[in-house]
């Protein structure tokens, strides 16, 4: 009976609308933040592009993607440097340290904060397994902001090859695969990234042995997101979705890397994605029953308190136990055969 | 008298002018017609009947000129509605006139059949649903409606697109091994549900025995199931494309094993405890997650497992084992007996509609399985395994003690057994 109840609905449906947009407010970094990082991303892309061993440089990491969560303190940048410039790169040994280390020189002279050629903003720079982290800030600061520059090679299937410090080898990745699935997934549905920034920020409270990492939320979110329809039916499609794949375990989209997180708890977090569909699914039909209230209240179980509802409806003290989420509908006696 | 409509005919009708002349195709006893061709004004009649190996309708009665077509006035149509409301009411010849502005033919003594064309109909009247073509028997004393049927534009499976998700399953490839009493109707199912893809595997034929419980029917006698199977589907659910392949299972696990790539889902409704250990193996093995359907106890219970390839989810043996350490299985001997072997299937002792039963649940918690997979929380299945009562027999073991015939039991998934070759990563 679309006609009957259209223009209330629409109503309602306004309201739940504002309280995902206010849900996104909380979690999404502000604007002038997010453009700091990216200023200090380009800085270090536009120093390093002018040395003669490199061929181009780029953003990786959620950042490009625009699917970070705040607050941001790092962004990655890949520097794919010309094989001619160093033959030695690339083939299992010393090299894979020698590249890190050749960063670090690289990155010291062009922006060390007592000599920097180009600019003088990093204040320390530490050696990490696969990145050289360059602190912009004090190091001792626990929200000292950092950027972790990552040497590469090109391969001829344009995949890259990137130096790992701990097993002395090179390690295939293909980090603008996933860069240009999350673009392409954005181009079909523009509630994409702000989903993908609302669930990485569900995982954080998701009781599960350890933690998740936030490449799993995000390539989960890639398969088990739809290329359309509202939040509301998306993040139910997502759950539902998600409760069956994450058995599946989640692996690299690129199939370079093999699975993301093999300690992960999949049990735990396909219980959890299991619980968050059902409450998506009742939130769904609380909504197109005109429920609003209830739809909010269930949206708020799902995602805690940043999520505007209105309190809990004063429980009528006539009924005897406690109302049902939805009051029960009857079933219309009209048979088909 | 019906007349029928088919979908060149309409489309031709659409496309035409102001007036011209059918012929139909009439079956007396059925009281029925087709429109097997049309002109345009007094030009010659054009067969729009589908081109050939396409079955005509009423194929074995002769095409004759017997009527005419009108481009006519939207209130004809109106009038069509309320006088089959109103029944075996005729009206004036003069109205139906008025409403054929061209080309309008004074019916003989046994008049004839004519159809209207009323392109304007669903604007002028947005929400009567009135047909843009309807039919009439048209004499010197008046004019009645006839009843008439049109094919519509949209057939097949793509009719449900706003009730089901159906570009979901036609999209989706299922294997099905067994194309028996249980694997027929599974297909049949399956196909129902809009599965686009369908490989069956089975290297048995057709017999006589089969057919008291077999989809297809005696005309199929002696050619593989597979292939009987595939040619009666393709005719009746064409939006399902079959590939049938009489192969078995275990005898050629190798050429399974590569089609399983291309497979989204495998259903096993083999018999015998070897050709299921070995599908489900396999499918185990390419990370397929394989439904499983049988009955027990010689008919009298139905059995669907659902085997996910998942770390915290048993396969077939282990599941049946958990089931045996309990006390409530009693194992077939081939149970113990090495991979790939196995004593023959016994004959099948259950009725078709039972064993149609437990294969149409098989297909259910297929599409359901594909469904929440894709993210549809209103395809959710409350288990792994389930038991249906067919004949109840009272002093089973749990979990088969059901209480009365079509109790339906949902059970969990149990964990795999430590050193389980099929479980365990080679
Ligand atoms: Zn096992």
């Amino acid at each position: 009976m679309p006609g009957l109840n259209g223009e209330p609905e629409e109503a309602h449906r306004m309201g739940i609308d504002e309280a995902f947009d206010a849900l996104q407010k909380s979690v999404d970094e502000d604007i002038k933040k997010t453009r700091l990082a990216r200023g200090r991303r380009d800085l270090f892309k536009e120093a390093l592009l002018k040395e003669p061993d490199v061929l181009e440089t780029f953003g990786s990491g959620s950042l490009s993607r625009s699917t970070q969560l705040k607050p941001i303190h790092d962004v990655d940048i890949v520097v794919v440097y010309d094989p001619d410039e160093h033959p030695e790169w690339g083939s299992s040994g010393p090299s894979a340290e020698e590249a890190l280390e050749h960063i670090r020189s690289q990155v010291n002279r062009l922006l060390s904060q007592s000599k920097g050629t180009h600019a003088t903003v990093v204040r320390h720079t530490l050696l990490r397994n696969h990145a050289v982290k360059c602190f912009l800030d004090d190091p001792d600061d626990p929200e000292a902001f950092t950027v972790d520059v990552m040497a590469a090679l090109r391969q001829p299937d344009n995949s890259l090859l990137i130096p790992e410090q701990l097993s002395a080898r090179w390690v295939p990745a293909n980090p603008e695969y996933l860069i240009n699935m999350v673009a392409e997934h954005q181009r079909d549905w523009s509630y994409f990234r702000p989903l993908v920034r609302l669930l990485k920020q569900w995982r954080l409270d998701v009781q599960v042995e350890g933690r998740i990492k936030s490449l799993v939320m995000e390539v989960l979110a890639l398969q088990c997101l739809p290329a359309s329809g509202n939040r509301c039916q998306g993040l139910k499609t997502f759950f539902t979705a998600a409760a069956t794949r994450v058995n599946e375990g989640v692996w690299d989209p690129a199939g370079l890397c093999g699975e993301i997180q093999p300690d992960l708890d999949r049990e735990g977090l396909s219980a959890a994605f299991a619980e968050a569909a059902d409450l998506a699914d009742q939130a769904c039909t609380a909504a197109a029953e005109g429920d609003t209230d209830e739809a909010l209240r269930l949206w708020q179980e799902i995602f805690g308190e940043d999520f505007p509802a209105p309190a809990a409806a004063p429980k009528s003290t006539a009924l005897i136990g406690a109302p049902a989420l939805i009051s029960p509908r009857p079933i219309k006696d009209a048979p088909q055969g | 008298m019906l007349i029928l409509i088919p979908q060149d005919a309409a489309t031709v009708l659409r496309a035409s002018g102001a007036w011209g002349r059918l012929s139909l195709r009439i079956s007396q006893p059925d009281d029925l017609a087709v429109v097997g061709g049309i002109s345009e004004g007094g030009g010659s009649i054009i067969s729009v009947d589908p081109p050939p190996p396409a079955p005509r309708l009423l194929a074995s009665c002769d095409s004759r000129p017997t009527g005419y077509w009108y481009r006519a006035k939207n209130e004809l149509h109106a009038l069509w509605h309320l006088l089959r409301v109103r029944r075996d009411t005729a009206m004036k010849l003069d109205v139906f006139k008025d409403a054929v502005p061209n080309g309008f033919k004074t019916p003989g003594d046994g008049g004839y059949v004519a159809l209207t064309h009323a392109p304007g109909v669903k604007d002028a009247y947005p929400e009567s649903r009135l047909p843009d073509l309807v039919a009439w028997h048209v004499t010197r004393a008046g004019f009645q409606p006839l009843e008439m049927s049109a094919e519509p534009e949209t057939t097949g499976i793509r009719q449900l697109d706003h009730h089901w998700p159906v570009q979901e399953l036609q999209n989706a490839h299922i294997m099905l091994v067994g194309a028996g009493s249980i694997g027929s109707a599974t297909a049949h199912a399956l196909a129902g549900y809009g599965i686009g893809h369908l490989t069956l595997v089975d290297p048995d034929r057709l017999q006589w025995h089969n057919l008291v419980r077999h989809t297809s029917s005696r005309r199929h006698i002696g050619r593989t199931k597979v292939t009987a199977l595939a040619e009666e589907l393709t005719q009746l659910r064409p939006d399902t494309a079959v590939t049938p392949l009489a192969l078995d299972v275990i005898e050629h696990a190798d050429q399974i094993r590569a089609l399983l790539m291309d497979t989204h889902l495998v259903v096993c409704t083999a018999d015998g405890v070897a050709a299921r250990r070995v599908t489900g193996h396999l499918a185990r093995r390419a990370d397929r997650t394989a439904i499983l359907a049988c009955v027990l106890q010689y008919g009298a219970l139905g059995e669907i497992i659902r085997l996910h390839p998942w770390r915290r989810h048993g396969c077939l043996t282990c599941r049946r084992h958990s089931l045996t350490e309990a006390g409530s299985l009693d194992p077939e001997p081939a149970l113990d007996a090495g991979y790939g072997t196995g004593t023959r299937h016994r004959p099948m002792t259950a009725v078709g509609p039972d064993l149609h039963l437990v294969a149409h649940l098989a297909a259910k918690t297929a599409a359901a399985t594909l469904l929440e997979h894709a993210g549809h929380p209103d395809q959710r299945l409350p288990g792994e395994h389930a038991l249906i009562g067919l004949r109840r027999q009272p002093g089973w073991a749990a979990p088969f003690d059901l209480g009365r015939t079509a109790e339906l039991r949902w059970l969990p998934a149990t964990p795999p057994r430590p050193g389980c070759p099929t479980c365990e990563a080679p």
